[in-house]
């Protein structure tokens, strides 16, 4: 497959949609690149499941609309696409490769591809031995891993995951992270929502925020640290830290806990005399100057 | 359309493989054939009852009541009724054995009958003695007036009355009808509402399981619901064959002839079942889809299963009367036209015009219970949490 990288793929155009007084996207607009993975962020109820679930038109947007290389998404061209829903749910008395081979043939695959790559995806979850077993009879885990295989039987060019991180136990998060890194690097077009601002500094090269309806922070998530009018100073020192922070110009914050002290402070201020100062007590052990963090970022974008 | 045969196919595969299905087809084919042989194992054999004799004249008539039940069998055949009987010395010694339940009924100086308690008064061997008693009277006095006494039974059991209704012979055939009929229609409510509120938890399982919403990224919600509608509706067909088979095998093996049970009248509970099932399944699907959990299903669905009721009432009024206003209307409403039409298919008392007619308006009653229901059903499905309200998923019928 050849893939114009720099081509936007999935557009996500103005979309407004109201539920009754509630107006749960108010101008949402955003786009996801093909190879680049998107961290789709925002506070509880900012409207981050409305969004997703609009591109599967699960939900009618009251105006706006997603878009696919240009064109409006149909349900014919959503089989291009995974979701797995923040809900999740797989039917409880199937038996796992059927239920694999059956969300794979209703997104358009053959019997045989879809049989095909039911193994090898169970193969890869390490649920192999488990294929005719009842979904039922999985623990949580695996309910999960196979929740994940449902979205992508298919082999699909865009992936939209609610949450998919949610729940899961360290080992499950880096076989989760495994695979949409593969996927982005493949070309694909990835977009998840999570909580774990972490998480997502380390998956995604691109962000988008959405703050009461509306995309308020969107892009490179280096840039945004970089364009941040904010910088983090970050030291540990057993002396006065009031004092010594008094000769600094632009403090925004300052916490302190057992000896570690975070300051935010203005990108332009000059740092170079508070270092010498902080030297000359005699009491620096560590410091760093950093950009913002992608939970600075996050804050400051949802005030 | 490949996504709806998908999900049909679905439904069947699973539906075949669930030891539900396997179960409600073997208790129903147990069930019909029991109740088509049992009759004819336990009709077939003989009667058997126990009298105590007190006194003298009793054990006259416990004889001529064993005469009078066996008058009309033919050589050969086992005998009807039998009954053995008990001497006691007198009517105390009598009723202890009576009530120690020796014997069913006590037999004293050809004058009494004493039963265990009243309610047994309607019992067949009271209502044989008192018969016999009568037919006793009768020999006595042709006796005392020197005429042959032994035709006072052949007379009494030969040439009953002719029974006839306002429309003609109560023949056999017609007796047959009425009860073909009947069981016609009791096969056709099961079946209906059994497969219907197997369409109803199978939405709610899919809501309450939450696997609705990938299913929904990949296909409309009308292709779901008719899906399942499909697949149950065909293993539900399936089922409905194979139990007239079953009952028309057990008629053959019994040996009775019924000229009433035409091919024609199988076809047309075929056709019956299917319409009856569209009707109520996708009102069943609508009504599952509000419905979050399972056990809220049933609530829901309250309505549907009432109506079904009202459709079975008007179907017995219907046997009674299968020309009277309330068996036309029955027959030309899309909810009781199922239950209703079959009826008077099997007595012959319906017009074709107004079978025509009957057919026509239920397929345009599923029409448009399908955009209804369809509506409501892509306007719950998402609606997680509580019961939701009619209102609030025909607003936000979405998708």
């Amino acid at each position: 497959m050849i893939v114009n990288l720099t081509r936007p793929m999935l557009v996500f155009d103005d979309l407004h949609k109201s539920f009754g007084d509630i107006r749960a996207l108010d101008g949402c607009s955003f786009q996801v690149r093909p190879g680049k993975m998107l961290g789709f962020l925002g506070p509880n109820g900012a409207g981050k499941t409305t969004a997703m679930r609009a591109v599967f038109g699960l939900i009618r947007p009251d105006s706006g609309q997603v878009l696919w290389e240009g064109r409006p998404v149909e349900k014919d061209t959503a089989t291009r696409f995974g979701y797995m829903p923040e809900q999740r749910g797989l039917y409880p008395k199937m038996r796992l490769h059927d239920l694999l081979v059956y969300m794979g043939r209703l997104h358009g695959m053959s019997k045989g591809d879809a049989a095909a790559s039911a193994d090898s995806w169970l193969e890869r979850l390490g649920l192999a031995e488990r294929a005719t077993d009842r979904v039922e009879a999985l623990s949580h885990g695996n309910q999960q891993r196979v929740q994940l295989a449902a979205a992508l039987v298919h082999d699909p060019d865009v992936m939209i995951l609610d949450e998919p991180f949610s729940g899961l136990d360290p080992i499950a998060v880096d076989t989760m992270s495994g695979i949409l890194r593969e996927a982005a690097a493949q070309g694909k077009a990835v977009v998840f929502s999570s909580h774990q601002l972490d998480l997502v500094e380390d998956l995604c090269e691109e962000v988008a925020i959405i703050n009461q309806g509306r995309v308020v922070v969107e892009g490179d998530v280096k840039q945004l640290k970089e364009a941040s009018p904010y910088r983090r100073l970050e030291i540990d020192f057993d002396g006065d830290i009031g004092d010594l922070a008094g000769a600094l110009d632009g403090v925004h914050d300052l916490v302190s806990f057992n000896g570690h002290h975070q300051l935010t402070i203005d990108a332009n201020t000059d740092i170079r005399q508070f270092l010498a100062r902080a030297q000359e007590t005699g009491h620096l052990r560590t410091f760093s100057y950093t950009a913002p963090s992608l939970s600075d970022l996050f804050r400051e974008a949802v005030r | 359309m490949r996504n709806l045969g998908l999900v049909a196919l679905r439904e069947m595969r699973e539906g075949l493989r669930s030891k539900t299905f396997l179960i409600t087809t073997l208790v129903t084919m147990g069930l019909v054939a029991a109740i088509i042989l049992l009759p004819q194992m336990l009709g077939g054999g003989t009667q058997n009852h126990t009298v105590g004799l007190v006194g003298d004249g009793s054990a006259e008539i416990v004889d001529t009541a064993v005469r009078l039940g066996n008058a009309a069998d033919e050589d050969g055949e086992e005998p009807s009724v039998a009954i053995e009987t008990r001497e006691y010395a007198s009517r105390d010694e009598g009723v202890t054995a009576l009530q120690e339940g020796e014997v069913e009924a006590l037999v004293v100086d050809g004058e009494e009958v004493v039963l265990r308690n009243i309610g047994i008064m309607g019992s067949g061997v009271t209502g044989l003695l008192q018969q016999a008693a009568a037919a006793r009277s009768l020999e006595e006095v042709l006796e005392e007036h020197g005429q042959v006494a032994a035709v006072v039974i052949e007379t009494l059991t030969s040439d009953p009355l002719r029974v006839t209704t306002p429309d003609g012979d109560a023949d056999e055939e017609g007796g047959q009808r009425w009860i073909v009929a009947q069981a016609g229609m009791f096969l056709l409510y099961m079946a209906i509402l059994i497969y219907g509120s197997w369409i109803l938890t199978g939405v709610t399982e899919e809501k309450s399981s939450r696997v609705v919403e990938v299913l929904l990224s990949a296909v409309h919600p009308w292709q779901l619901l008719g899906g399942k509608v499909l697949g149950i509706g065909g293993l539900g067909l399936a089922q409905f064959i194979i139990t007239i088979i079953v009952a028309l095998a057990a008629v053959n093996y019994t040996g009775i002839e019924i000229p009433a049970l035409e091919p024609v009248l199988l076809g047309n509970l075929v056709l019956w079942f299917i319409l009856g099932f569209l009707v109520f399944a996708v009102l069943f699907g609508a009504a599952g889809s509000l419905a979050s959990r399972t056990e809220d299903a049933q609530g829901v669905a309250m309505p549907m299963s009432m109506i079904a009721v009202a459709g079975l009432f008007i179907s017995f009024a219907a046997l009674e009367n299968p020309e009277g206003t309330v068996a036309v209307v029955g027959s030309l409403v899309p909810f009781t036209a199922p239950f209703v039409v079959p009826v008077r298919v099997a007595l012959d008392a319906i017009p074709w015009w107004q079978y025509a007619l009957s057919v026509g308006l239920a397929i345009l009653g599923i029409v448009i219970f399908v955009r209804i229901a369809g509506r409501i059903y892509s306007g719950a499905l998402l609606r997680f949490g509580t019961r939701t309200k009619f209102r609030d998923a025909w607003r936000s019928a979405d998708l």
